[in-house]
């Protein structure tokens, strides 16, 4: 009797077990600095070692704001002590230039940023996959014009050997495809404001949120 | 100078007369300074010329071409069992076999190999010397004690060279002429005390010397057989006849003269090439090829204690130009298994023309290369332990794959103008620079930036961006530059659009109506 109890809770500690609202096995997640949004996140952050998707419908609507206190959080990992290599973030075809002096404000560490600029979507997934493997990157940020069921997996599987947190940005049309991110966050913007809708969480729950950049 | 002096010395000495030989302390003008010990180690390979054109088993002959007809120079071991013996016409030894592969002498190759052994030679002293076409002198007196003596060191070049397959004669006298002759004689001879180099030299057959065959057939006629016979001719008769070099030869072989030897050295740059019988185009192949020229490359930087951050593949074709494939690297490497994942990756997207004739590997300019320590861990697992590679790795993977100009990192540049404020940084190049916070705080600027300011159509004096723009925040003058080309003087705002998106516009203060994005807050 002792025995089938601990396995029960073994298999339910299984993150792959989705069990309704209960967030308390979902591991800890890494805090995105936005206290509504660490709150409908399981593990209260984003969730590491893993591909997180965030729909936009276009740029510049504070998808990266979203990121910024997370990633200087990486970036700024000060792990001399344990003699640990600190978090890289590679940047995977930016649409745009991310701009330094911008980046420096928002406590990213410069001397640890990679941009890559593929020439085409291959090259892409292919240096996608290779940084978030190295284990070196904390982040991978990945632009992809496409990025199939497949594609998703092989990112996913790559964060989660190289213990790292891949970020796929892709536009809202895939909203009805299906994924293998653990988390899709959805950006929504107009005049009033953003709104950010959570469509799939591992281990937690869809939800939509006001305000929350 | 003392070698020059030596050598007028000796014409002083053939001006006398006959002064036997065999009497070195009748000169005693030879005994200058007292010379280090030296102890000259001769390897001869006398079958080199068969060894160079490959190896196996099967019956080969290599055929040189001697008045119009193909000779036989060497049979390997099965080719002479079946009766094929040096001399015979290369007709007559098909005929005796016809399986017999007949290959010509390729003295380049020969070159090339003899070259690679005195690389691989270099490893036991830093003095290997040419002598000839077939053999190789070094110089072994100061290795002794660190192989462990004499017998230590030849049996480890012994083993070696045969480990290579090449059939050597080995002998080792305090002189690099006795030391020649002796291998050419077949004495499998130790030789360490001058003393004794008379008596080793004495009952050597002519054929050691290596004398054109007119030299050898007159001494024959006059009944002289052996060095022994010529060491006891009167000196001025035997220069007179033979001429002065081979009486300065006899007295070299024995001690009396300095036989001063330049030491032969490896080229700084690795290069090696591989070449194939037929044309290849198996793409496995030759990426095994390329290994092989890669381990040569590590062991070649390995004995030197060098890396190098470059390697140069060139694929030959029969017919089209070579295909040239550069590897570069952040840090200096002689890893043979980091360059091979690199070329992998490169060789991937490698278009080869033809089919491959042959590949060369070119080394680029070596670094000593400084080995560091590794960390000590106390139990646990760190994560650089889990690491698969450092990031100059990653950096270098990357590269490989999508070019160098596309990797790269970031940093802020001390300048008001905002296009100029940052630039881009190679990660190949060696350590991330760390770069200082240059802005205030209260400044506000945009996350993406457009790489050019782009034109906004405006209406009623506002700009248009998906709709009219509504300023939130601005302006902020930026008027600066004025002594070069790039000034500006511009008014710059935070403006947001009815979808929500927030941008960094400016208005030009020369045009006032002129307005254009620079970025987006993201």
């Amino acid at each position: 009797m002792q025995r089938d109890s601990t396995s029960l809770d073994k298999l339910l500690e299984n993150p792959r077990v989705w069990r309704g609202h209960n967030r308390a096995h979902a591991g800890t997640g890494l805090a995105s600095g936005y206290e509504a949004l660490d709150r409908h996140l399981p593990g209260g952050g984003w969730p590491q070692c893993a591909l997180t998707e965030i729909l936009v419908e276009q740029y510049g609507i504070g998808e990266l704001r979203l990121l910024m206190p997370a990633l200087a959080q990486l970036s700024a990992e000060d792990s001399s002590a344990d003699f640990l290599e600190p978090g890289w973030i590679a940047w995977v075809a930016p649409p745009f230039q991310p701009y330094p002096p911008a980046l420096q404000q928002w406590g990213i560490d410069l001397s640890r940023m990679l941009i890559v600029r593929p020439k085409n979507d291959n090259e892409m997934l292919w240096s996608a996959e290779q940084a978030l493997a190295s284990g070196t990157c904390a982040a991978v940020l990945l632009w992809p014009e496409a990025l199939d069921d497949q594609a998703g997996r092989r990112l996913q599987l790559a964060a989660e050997k190289g213990n790292s947190w891949a970020i796929a940005f892709r536009p809202a049309a895939v909203r009805g495809e299906a994924s293998a991110a653990a988390l899709r966050i959805e950006l929504q913007s107009s005049a009033a404001g953003t709104r950010l809708c959570i469509l799939k969480s591992r281990g937690g729950r869809p939800a939509v949120l006001h305000d929350v950049l | 100078m003392s070698t020059a002096r030596n050598h007028r010395s000796n014409k002083g000495l053939l001006r006398q007369r006959s002064l036997p030989l065999a009497e070195p302390k009748a000169a005693p003008k030879f005994v200058t300074a007292p010379v280090p010990r030296r102890l000259w180690f001769c390897v001869y390979l006398p079958n080199l010329p068969l060894e160079a054109c490959g190896t196996g088993d099967e019956a080969r002959v290599v055929v040189e071409e001697q008045k119009g007809i193909h000779r036989v120079l060497l049979a390997s071991a099965a080719a002479e069992a079946a009766g094929v013996m040096p001399g015979q016409s290369a007709n007559a030894a098909l005929a005796l076999l016809p399986t017999l592969r007949v290959e010509e002498r390729n003295r380049l190759s020969e070159q090339q190999v003899l070259e690679h052994l005195a690389t691989w030679l270099e490893q036991f002293t830093s003095v290997v010397c040419f002598a000839g076409s077939n053999i190789l002198l070094l110089e072994i007196a100061g290795s002794l004690r660190l192989y462990g003596g004499l017998l230590c060191l030849r049996q480890q070049l012994a083993a070696g060279l045969e480990q290579q397959g090449f059939s050597a004669l080995l002998a080792i006298a305090p002189t690099p002429l006795a030391a020649t002759w002796l291998a050419r004689g077949r004495r499998r001879a130790c030789i360490r005390e001058p003393v004794n180099l008379g008596t080793a030299l004495r009952s050597l057959p002519l054929s050691c010397f290596d004398w054109p065959d007119t030299v050898c057939k007159s001494l024959v006629g006059m009944g002289i057989r052996s060095v022994g016979d010529c060491l006891r001719l009167p000196r001025d008769g035997f220069a007179r006849r033979f001429g002065p070099q081979r009486l300065i030869e006899l007295d070299r072989a024995l001690g009396r003269l300095p036989d001063p030897r330049t030491s032969w050295r490896a080229p700084e740059r690795f290069c090696a090439d591989h070449e194939m019988t037929e044309e290849q185009s198996d793409r496995e192949l030759l990426l095994a090829i390329c290994r092989e020229l890669l381990l040569s490359l590590e062991r070649f930087l390995l004995t030197r204690q060098l890396g190098t951050q470059r390697v140069l593949f060139s694929f030959f074709h029969l017919r089209s130009s070579a295909t040239q494939l550069t590897l570069g690297c952040a840090e200096s490497e002689r890893s043979a298994d980091h360059w091979f994942d690199l070329l992998r990756i490169r060789f991937e997207q490698l278009t080869l023309p033809e089919p491959v004739i042959a590949v060369r590997l070119r080394g680029g300019h070596s670094q000593a290369l400084c080995a560091e320590s590794g960390r000590l861990s106390f139990g646990g697992k760190t994560r650089e332990q889990k690491l698969r590679y450092s990031m100059a790795q990653l950096a270098e993977r990357l590269a490989a794959r999508v070019g160098n100009q596309s990797v790269s990192g970031v940093t802020t540049i001390a300048e008001h103008r905002p296009q100029l404020a940052w630039g881009w940084h190679s990660l190949l190049g060696g350590k991330a620079n760390t770069t200082t916070l240059l802005l205030r705080q209260s400044l506000q600027r945009p996350l993406w930036m457009l790489p050019e300011p782009a034109l906004l159509a405006a209406e009623d004096g506002y700009p248009l961006h998906r709709g009219r723009l509504t300023l939130l925040e601005g302006p902020e003058r930026l008027e600066t530059g004025w002594w070069d080309e790039d000034g500006i003087a511009r008014d710059y705002f935070m403006a947001v659009n009815p979808h929500g998106m927030r941008l960094w516009v400016f208005r030009n203060r020369s045009r006032e109506l002129t307005w254009y994005l620079h970025g987006f807050f993201g």
